[in-house]
């Protein structure tokens, strides 16, 4: 028997929302006039912040939630549109927290890549918002399946590889998209980053691990140097030019002074503690990252206090250990009181399967509730966006996805995505495609 | 094969292999005791593949075969017993497009035509991504040569009996198989030597002369064996030339023809070349523009080996879409899922999950992908693949839905023994206690392994 082909955007795409049917052309925003007001009517709320309200009401205004509860006693404007949501789970868009969104499209491509500056290793001053590509093909992909913010992160071919952005994946151009530029530093402290020499030219300095880490000290010193140059006042008979700015170690002060976090990537034990004893030395605001194999220093790690980006929990467990060492570390670092997010970054580096490396986590021990809100809340915090993002709540930002089930199951299909309280068309190149062949399979 | 950081690792990986490979003499094997002679199963939920869910069923095996399965079996009294309740069985997982376990050696990437390449012989047995995919209810694999040559070397087909001996893990009597490829990879690897092919144009041609240089060589041992049939002791033997043997075994279809390729037009092109010559191709792997053009392969027979969402590494992935595997069934294709990684062997389930969302394909149709048609694939779906009576002992039991997110495999059986238990205490494995290598190979197609 044949079985039917189900269109999971066409379906609901306009079905609910008359005025924003107008809207579903294509990928970008070009929407002149868009909804007032929504209201995500009947659906099973997951909000992160306050639980789980079946039956719930979600109402967005001028781009906020200005209304959650449960229908009972959340009353529905009279000229809000109404997205039926019955049967369905509303929860706030997720956030990937490390990806190259907008840094690179086609992989093996080298003019289509952003992803890092390798021609030195100290590069604070490559800002990736500069090179951020809003039109790319993948933000329309990874938002169809609910992801609605990201950072974007240069690769980590430095042992300071530049300053990352934050976005949301739906507006109008790069100024819309962009939240935040600058809005931490990437640092990594891993064996990759050393300059051994391979297919592209032979070794230069440095090439080991206490050379990568001198470096990054000498860095962080040349900038306190520096600042304090800049500082001293002018001699009085200072004639000639101002001093000049050295844009590479004016970009490493707001993280010298703690205003900022340092993404810090490492992945072994031995490189996590040489990374936090250079991170102490010059009081940096850490946020950890990967960690993927020091499963034996967890209780360091929770002694630090900093929020750490887990994984990819996809990364291989070393040949003596079980094969499940890296898929508990998330419930294993949560256990031991540590905020966690998840990025997507690894395995297939693909943004839209995001949700299932958290739904993965659960099956090996992280509470559900702390999986979700490790790709929503707990990310929004750690990179000074908890305000607006991040939970169903009244006076966030109106990022909000209804989908046919569970987020973080590889069966769900996503209904609905609203960015900025927005209806986005539920379009990508993929499903272009998808709908340009769909005929054939209904040839007998 | 995405990640720029992953890559690097991979190299980085690559260094500590050396230090990590243990003298074979060392490796401890476990005696290898005999399991019991009948094993049942119950009071689980028995996804059987071929003929439906069983709720409350029992699974009896035999000797190392399925003797039955369904409300209940007729087992003797002494089986033992394994109560499931709460559980799902499965099949074990097939991976009928692999890398693993070959260590740096997947391809010979020095000629774009090296069809005498026997993948038996970079075989290690105690390669930990075996390890890894057994953990995650994978049975049999197709270990492949790469991609880097038109045609490449002959592939090995195993059952994961992880902790057994190279001998004792083949899959036994199973069709033999030859790799194939086009596209970017050969284009690749050969057109930065500035050598043929740099170009598609430069792809087939090599290939088309390859099987002219194999018909030359059938004639000439025609001619001899007409001689000898006629009587003529003065006739002289041809050289035997591996190379062309293995390209004439192609041509007398003694082999299958399992083809890397993405793009629409080169599937179009690989069949016409496949009629051209007289053989037939098994599979197209990868495969991720089929939804293009399966109507028109579907008539041919030949399935295809495909990724449930991996698109945009390169430009001949740029069209891929998650819906491919499901428009290409619903065109009549024969559709697998296959890892192609040492990374997503470990959850196929959660790949073929991805088909119900992507598609609306049922739970079945979905495992099948991951199962019976991926045997298919490599002509095994005789042996094992489904829940039938008389088919091998090869049984996954789950946690939960293997289809969801959250299932983890908690036992893993091969010809009716058990060779992973997760509530084992350590690697949860029964029969291998001795020291895992390490590839420093992410085990996909893309990578060059020691031909660069």
């Amino acid at each position: 028997m044949r079985q039917g082909f189900m269109f999971a955007g066409l379906l609901f795409s306009c079905l609910p929302l008359a005025g924003t049917c107008a809207a579903q052309v294509g990928p970008n925003d070009t929407v002149l006039s868009p909804a007032k007001t929504i209201a995500i009517v009947g659906g099973k709320l997951l909000t992160v912040t306050h639980g789980t309200i079946e039956n719930g009401v979600v109402v967005m205004s001028a781009g906020k939630i200005v209304a959650v509860g449960p229908a009972a006693s959340t009353k529905v404007p009279g000229d809000a549109q109404v997205f039926d949501a019955k049967g369905m789970t509303v929860y706030p868009g997720l956030f990937d927290a490390e990806t190259h969104l907008g840094l690179t499209e086609v992989g093996s491509d080298q003019n289509s890549n952003d992803l890092a500056e390798p021609s030195d290793e100290i590069m604070p001053h490559m800002h990736v918002a500069d090179a951020f590509h809003a039109e790319t093909v993948r933000i329309p992909v990874a938002r169809l399946n609910g992801i609605t913010n990201a950072i974007v992160a240069p690769a980590s071919q430095d042992s300071i590889a530049g300053q990352d952005a934050s976005i949301q994946l739906y507006g109008r151009d790069r100024d819309a998209m962009l939240l935040g530029r600058d809005v931490a530093l990437a640092m990594n402290f891993e064996g990759s980053v050393r300059r051994k020499a391979n297919y592209d030219g032979p070794a230069k300095f440095p090439t080991t691990r206490m050379g990568l880490a001198t470096q990054i000290r000498q860095a962080f010193l040349d900038a306190q140097a520096y600042e304090a140059e800049m500082q001293a006042p002018a001699k009085p008979d200072h004639k000639g030019p101002e001093r000049k700015r050295d844009l590479k170690l004016e970009a490493l002060l707001p993280y010298l002074k703690g205003e900022k976090p340092v993404v810090l990537s490492a992945y072994e034990s031995y490189e996590v503690e040489v990374a936090m004893g250079i991170a102490k030395e010059f009081h940096l605001k850490v946020i950890l990252n990967h960690v993927t194999h020091a499963q034996d220093i967890l209780d360091e790690i929770a002694s630090y206090h900093v929020p750490v980006i887990v994984g990819p929990i996809y990364d291989a467990p070393s040949p003596d250990e079980r094969y499940d060492a890296v898929y508990s570390m998330p419930a294993e670092l949560q256990k031991r009181g540590v905020k966690i997010a998840f990025s997507s970054l690894g395995g297939s580096g693909d943004v839209r399967n995001l949700p299932y490396a958290a739904g993965y986590a659960v099956a090996y021990g992280l509470p559900y509730d702390e999986a979700l809100k490790a790709i929503t809340l707990n990310p929004a915090e750690m990179f000074g966006l908890g305000d607006s993002l991040g939970s169903l709540d009244v006076g966030k930002t109106a990022n909000v996805v209804v989908a046919s089930g569970d987020p973080l199951d590889v069966r769900t299909s996503v209904k609905q995505v609203f960015i900025d309280g927005q209806a986005i068309p539920m379009v990508s190149r993929q499903t272009q495609l998808r709908d340009q062949y769909m005929p054939l399979t209904k040839k007998n | 094969m995405f990640a720029i950081a992953s890559a690097q690792r991979g190299c980085m990986k690559l260094f500590a292999a050396a230090a990590l490979v243990t003298p074979l003499g060392l490796l401890a094997q476990a005696p290898e005791s005999a399991p019991p002679t009948d094993i049942v199963i119950k009071n689980a939920t028995v996804m059987t593949v071929t003929h439906g869910t069983i709720e409350h069923g029992s699974v009896w095996l035999h000797n190392g075969k399925i003797a039955g399965a369904g409300a209940s079996v007729d087992a003797p009294a002494g089986a033992t017993v394994v109560d499931a309740t709460g559980k799902y069985v499965t099949p074990g997982i097939i991976d009928p497009h692999s890398h693993s376990a070959l260590g740096n050696d997947v391809n010979e990437a020095t000629s774009p035509v090296t069809p005498s390449m026997m993948m038996i012989d970079a075989f290690d047995n105690s390669d930990k991504a075996l390890y890894q995919a057994l953990a995650g209810g994978v049975t049999t694999e197709l270990l492949l040569h790469g991609s880097a040559n038109m045609i490449g070397g002959q592939a090995v087909v195993i059952k994961n009996k992880f902790g057994f001996s190279r001998d004792a893990m083949l899959f036994p009597n199973a069709p033999r198989s030859i790799k194939f490829a086009s596209g970017e990879n050969p284009k690749r690897v050969y057109g930065r030597r500035n050598e043929l092919p740099s170009t598609r144009m430069g792809n087939f041609e090599v290939m088309r002369q390859a099987f002219e240089d194999a018909k030359a060589y059938m004639a000439t041992w025609d001619a001899y064996n007409a001689k000898i049939a006629k009587g003529d002791k003065e006739a002289v033997a041809p050289k035997k030339d591996l190379k062309l043997e293995a390209l004439a075994d192609v041509l007398r279809g003694k082999l299958y023809v399992q083809i890397h390729c993405y793009r629409a037009d080169e599937f179009l092109t690989e069949e016409a070349i496949a009629k051209e010559y007289g053989y037939k191709v098994r599979a197209f792997h990868h495969a991720l523009e089929m939804y293009k053009v399966g109507d028109k392969i579907a008539p041919t027979g030949t399935g295809i080996a495909t990724f449930a969402d991996w698109w945009g590494f390169k430009d001949e992935a740029w069209d891929a879409i998650p819906w491919n595997a499901v428009m290409s069934m619903r065109e009549g294709v024969r559709v697998a899922l296959k890892s192609d990684s040492n990374d997503y062997v470990r959850r196929l389930n959660q790949e073929a999950g991805k088909m119900v969302h992507y598609g609306g394909a049922t739970e079945e149709e979905a495992l099948q992908m991951i199962t019976l048609n991926a045997a298919w694939i490599i002509g095994v779906d005789d042996r094992v693949g489904s829940i039938d009576t008389g088919k091998d002992g090869d049984i996954v039991v789950w946690n939960t839905d293997p289809l969801s997110t959250y299932a983890r495999v908690e036992k893993v059986y091969i010809d009716g023994d058990l060779f992973f238990d997760s509530s084992l205490s350590g690697l949860g494995t029964t029969h291998f206690h001795g020291v895992m290598h390490q590839a420093g190979f992410e085990g996909a197609d893309d990578e060059d392994g020691d031909g660069q």
